[in-house]
């Protein structure tokens, strides 16, 4: 870098994503909190590191191989060619944004001063990943080993939702081009899909011992505290603004982007480099917000789980088209999102004996895959992408955004990447007799032993004399 | 394996010089490195659940009751 300006706008991006990256790691910090909140005093420590473990495991899995899934994963392979090459093989040749280079082994994965972005770029992608896998981990609290819970972190976060995000929010995706698929702050990319694999997990796990009832009634278990969840969901909603601003590309030119000569156009991105404002969303984060929290508030009786639940639920709904929406629209969408949501998550309980521990199926999957939808409605005839601005391998251009598309598109994040996976991984695992804890376990408490020993210290000291 | 050990050689370099890998062992140290961490990972996986196993086995033959673990609350 030996101008000035390019160097700060170089270096105005890296400092920008590293921003969005502490940020987002609130949203980790919530997760724990939440689950310790919902998990009954028994389980608490188990329940904690099997969160916490995550961490590690999808971060070095997400340094090995998922980064480069989604840099090579646009085409399908074999649905759309390339914008870049015109092939619809693996992306893995010499073009600029090949995944030849996001290889573990490749000198721009580490400290290169060429290079100042793909380490914040990877780390704010990898807080999404750690997101998705523990949605799916609130889930399954209190019955999961935790080696089966570290296989299926792995799974969705540096496997399934990386192939999904190299599909529908890669700016060479083939969802884009064919679908006119959109999903600004990835109602779909994240939530739906990591929502939708919590649930084909839930299918062949089971619920806890003593939620339904012989008749099958369900009964309500915890939360235990409160006051930890609500703490826990707050943090979230903090680390989410974070998630926003990530999923932006801070400042950009897009005349010479766009092919327009002698035209100079700086602006803030989306992730499909049309033009959006952080200004913008912020005003349809926050009145998303507040309608998620209006509706959980009156469907829910007050119910204050359900209420912050409710919040993240409205947002997760509006996320899809929050570069656009207005924000009346995007408060009602949060509305939308929570009722059905809500209403879905009961019903699936009741019907299926599906024991979702924290709501999260409900919370991110339904109002996520609902969310896709209403964006087809709502945002029907805008470009999908910046890239719809020239021809394509074949002279056309990439599709608009379309509500068929959008429902397919729910689909695939939803049941294709989602649920399909979780469902046969779990049902591996259980097989291997590696999935449930034994049930004089569950009933005991994952941490009896370790109460057992911290009593018999205690008992220990306080009986010392000296 | 420095890969630099004087700044202002490295910065007088030709610019597409200078703009590279800075780490030690640059160069040649990459696809090692990779191979040993997939092996720590994998290590890693073997051994805790070889460690959890061990402890969920020995726990289910004790049989608590659901609310035995109250008497070992503490309170310090």
């Amino acid at each position: 870098m030996t101008d000035q300006l390019g160097a700060l706008t170089t270096i105005f991006t890296e400092f920008y994503y590293w921003i969005t990256v502490v940020l987002m790691f609130l949203i980790h910090v919530g997760f724990c909190m939440y689950e310790v909140g919902a998990s009954r005093y028994k389980h608490h420590q188990h329940t904690l590191m099997k969160n916490t473990m995550l961490i590690p495991l999808v971060t070095v899995t997400w340094f090995f191989f998922g980064w480069w899934i989604y840099w090579a994963f646009p085409t399908g392979p074999g649905l759309a060619p390339s914008i870049m090459n015109e092939s619809a093989a693996l992306i893995t040749d010499e073009s600029t944004f090949s995944a030849k280079w996001y290889m573990p082994n490749t000198e721009y994965m580490a400290v290169n001063l060429g290079d100042h972005i793909s380490g914040v770029f990877w780390a704010a992608f990898l807080l999404f990943s750690w997101t998705a896998a523990s949605i799916v981990s609130g889930a399954i609290i209190e019955r999961i080993t935790t080696f089966a819970f570290g296989i299926l972190a792995i799974a969705i976060g540096s496997v399934f939702w990386t192939i999904d995000a190299a599909w529908g929010w890669h700016f060479d995706g083939w969802m884009l081009k064919l679908l006119g698929y959109h999903d600004a702050y990835a109602s779909g990319v994240i939530h739906a899909i990591a929502g939708g694999f919590a649930l084909g997990v839930l299918v062949v796990l089971g619920p806890r011992i003593g939620k339904f009832s012989s008749s099958g009634e369900p009964r309500n278990i915890g939360p235990r505290n409160p006051w930890l969840v609500t703490v826990g969901l707050f943090l979230i909603y903090t680390g989410f603004w974070g998630f926003y601003a990530a999923c932006n590309i801070p400042i950009f030119d897009l005349g010479p982007e766009y092919g327009m000569e002698g035209i100079s156009y700086w602006t803030a991105t989306n992730i499909y480099v049309t033009p959006t404002t952080l200004s913008g969303i912020t005003f349809n984060f926050l009145m998303s917000l507040s309608g998620g929290l209006l509706a959980g508030y009156w469907i829910a009786k007050g119910d204050p789980f359900w209420t912050y639940s409710s919040g993240l639920a409205g947002v997760i709904c509006a996320s899809a088209g929050n570069d656009l929406y207005h924000p009346i629209q995007a408060m009602i969408i949060g509305m939308i999102g929570v009722v059905i949501a809500y209403k879905l998550h009961y019903w699936v309980e009741r019907k299926f004996k599906i024991d979702d521990a924290v709501g999260a199926v409900a919370v991110h999957g339904y109002a996520g895959f609902v969310g896709l939808v209403i964006c087809g409605f709502v945002l029907n005839g805008y470009p999908s992408s910046g890239y719809s601005v020239g021809a394509m391998w074949d002279g056309s251009t990439y599709a608009s955004i379309n509500p068929l598309g959008q429902f397919i598109g729910a689909i695939i994040m939803f049941g294709v990447l989602g649920m399909l996976p979780g469902y046969i991984l779990a049902k591996i695992l259980n097989g291997m007799g590696k999935l449930r804890i034994p049930r004089e376990v569950e009933i005991a408490g994952l941490d009896y032993e370790m109460m057992e020993s911290a009593k018999e210290d205690e008992k220990a000291v306080s009986s010392a004399t000296r | 394996m420095a890969t630099v050990t004087n700044w202002i050689d490295h910065l007088n370099k030709p610019a597409e010089e200078v703009a590279g890998a800075i780490y030690p062992g640059a160069g040649s140290s990459e696809t090692l490195l990779v191979i040993l961490g997939i092996v720590i990972w994998l290590g890693w996986h073997v051994l805790t659940a070889r460690n959890e196993s061990e402890e969920l086995s020995r726990l289910a033959r004790k049989r608590h009751g659901a609310n035995d673990h109250k008497s070992n609350i503490t309170d310090w």
